[in-house]
């Protein structure tokens, strides 16, 4: 049915109404709409003209206060919806709304590329997404080698961050001021040559000298990246090098586990 | 040195020494000594979730928990020839007595840095991470690797761990109440997995020597607990006590029981 009605400009009873619920409204002239409540002015009365097929009411109860609060947001800058209220040039972007810095993702990505000089101004503060980004293709080629490992390498990167985590800051003592969230972003980065190795592992023989070769080399590159990286960022660290070191090591081994077997 | 700053606030400002139910020395230090993880996680706890009785908490938590961070105060060279010390015994020349100094009106031990003797937290967490590690790769080489089976292997390395550390205690307490605190006794446990990782290393490299090598070691590690807890037990009991039998008959035991202990611990099973 692509019967065309007007459709009336939106009039919110109270513009502090519940920001905290979405709406979706499209745009005039679109298809048609799918049913559901319409909006109702604060004075009308059940025979609204602009409103035609409009004719449910809930008995007694007045019109319009019911129902129009809690299905209708007012304008809040709701990322990526559209609001009729024309403050939809104002708000910023979802991407920076959301805290996704790309540019800063793909910067610190490309540092962790470089085993051998490590950038720690970049990793100052912790982002959660580029990690989250590594572990979902890390699953993936996890996936494509056959094995669904997605909620296992989550809950063991949160394992594995709070094992670090504790042992650093017992390491370093009173003055160890590694938080948790930055801990976690560490842990996340230097995933990255993890992922690579779980894509260079499918084009490998299964249990052949190639793939441990290649774990060793990858799982001490991550140890490296990720030790230093932890030691140049949270104070304290650098007479604990070695036994840092270790700990991280052993981090990324139990990564290497699941990829290798 | 850490019970020196016991003049730091906790978050209630509890300090010192008074109403400490324990002998140990190193009771009080708990707050003083704070990283940023005890000042804010157990400490934030205790305020959060007990409110008015966080005092009561926070005593009883350091007659239980006396200050993990002592347990760190760890470096390399410590952490060597410690190893050396856990795997090897019979090398160790010189006395297994703990230095201990007089602070603050108190007879406190060194820190593990300053003394090889004293107990540290370090070795045994690395060496269970290594023993889950070593298992996992036992695991993978035989063909029967899943995460399901890793985590079972270390729910059961947890469990070895926490019978060890009953064995330890239930020794001190046969032996006439002696107070010794519990994370002492949790790393002094926690050594077994020292000798245990050796085990599954050599059982990786060359199959047929892990009969000799488990053996050996179990055997090398009832040596090692055996002269610590004969330390630990001279240095707090009273004098008519020692050279008892009995004592000797427990501490015998605690040496056999590292056998099956080890051959437990160390048997792969896929299910």
């Amino acid at each position: 049915m692509a019967k065309e009605f007007s459709v009336p400009p939106v009039v919110f009873p109270s513009s502090a109404g519940n920001p905290n619920v979405p709406h979706q409204r499209r745009p005039p002239g679109a298809a048609p709409m799918p049913p559901f409540q319409p909006p109702r002015p604060s004075n009308s009365g059940p025979a609204n003209p602009s409103i035609p097929f409009m004719s449910f009411d809930i008995g007694s109860t007045p019109a319009s206060s019911s129902f129009s609060a809690p299905v209708f947001a007012s304008s809040s800058g709701g990322g990526g919806s559209l609001s009729v209220s024309g403050s939809f040039e104002d708000e910023p972007p979802l991407l920076e709304e959301l805290g996704i810095n790309t540019r800063q993702i793909w910067r610190k990505t490309l540092s962790i590329l470089n085993p051998l000089r490590v950038n720690a101004n970049l990793h100052e503060d912790g982002d959660l997404s580029g990690p989250f980004l590594f572990l979902m293709a890390f699953g993936l080629f996890q996936l494509l080698a056959g094995k669904f490992h997605f909620g296992i390498i989550l809950g063991w990167v949160i394992v594995a961050a709070l094992f670090l985590y504790v042992v650093f800051n017992m390491l370093a003592g009173r003055n160890g001021n590694l938080d948790l969230y930055r801990c976690v972003s560490l842990v996340g980065y230097c995933m990255l040559p993890m992922v690579i190795f779980s894509a260079l592992s499918l084009f490998v023989p299964h249990g052949g000298v190639v793939i441990f070769t290649m774990a060793a080399a990858f799982v001490l590159w991550s140890t490296r990246v990720c030790t230093a990286l932890l030691v140049e960022l949270a104070s304290c660290g650098d007479e604990h090098r070695g036994l840092i070191a270790y700990a991280c090591l052993l981090v990324y081994m139990l990564f290497s586990l699941l990829i290798i077997f | 040195m850490y019970n020196n700053l016991g003049n730091q606030a906790g978050p209630t400002g509890m300090q010192g020494p008074t109403g400490n139910p324990q002998p140990s020395p190193f009771g009080n230090a708990f707050y003083g000594a704070g990283s940023g993880l005890i000042r804010g996680g157990l400490g934030a706890y205790g305020e959060r979730f007990l409110g008015s009785s966080s005092e009561f908490m926070q005593s009883n938590i350091s007659k239980y928990f006396s200050n993990p961070q002592y347990y760190f105060q760890v470096n390399d060279q410590y952490v060597r020839n410690k190893l050396k010390v856990i795997l090897f015994p019979f090398l160790h020349r010189g006395h297994w007595t703990r230095i201990t100094e007089p602070v603050g009106g108190r007879l406190s031990y060194k820190p593990p840095i300053f003394d090889i003797n004293a107990p540290d937290l370090y070795i045994p967490f690395m060496a269970f991470a290594t023993y889950i590690i070593l298992a996992g790769f036992s695991f993978g080489l035989e063909g029967k690797f899943t995460p399901e089976a890793l985590s079972i292997q270390f729910t059961r390395g947890l469990a070895g761990w926490f019978m060890q550390v009953l064995l330890l205690k239930g020794l001190l307490y046969s032996l006439g109440g002696v107070e010794a605190p519990l994370l002492d006794m949790v790393a002094y446990g926690g050594y077994t997995f020292t000798g245990l990782s050796l085990t599954m290393l050599a059982r990786l490299c060359w199959s047929s020597s892990y009969y000799v090598v488990m053996v050996s070691t179990s055997f090398l590690m009832g040596v090692f607990l055996l002269k610590t807890m004969k330390r630990v037990l001279f240095t707090e009991m009273r004098s008519y006590e020692k050279h008892s039998s009995r004592q000797h008959y427990l501490l015998l035991f605690m040496v056999i029981a590292q056998f099956p202990l080890f051959w437990w611990l160390g048997k792969i099973r896929a299910g």
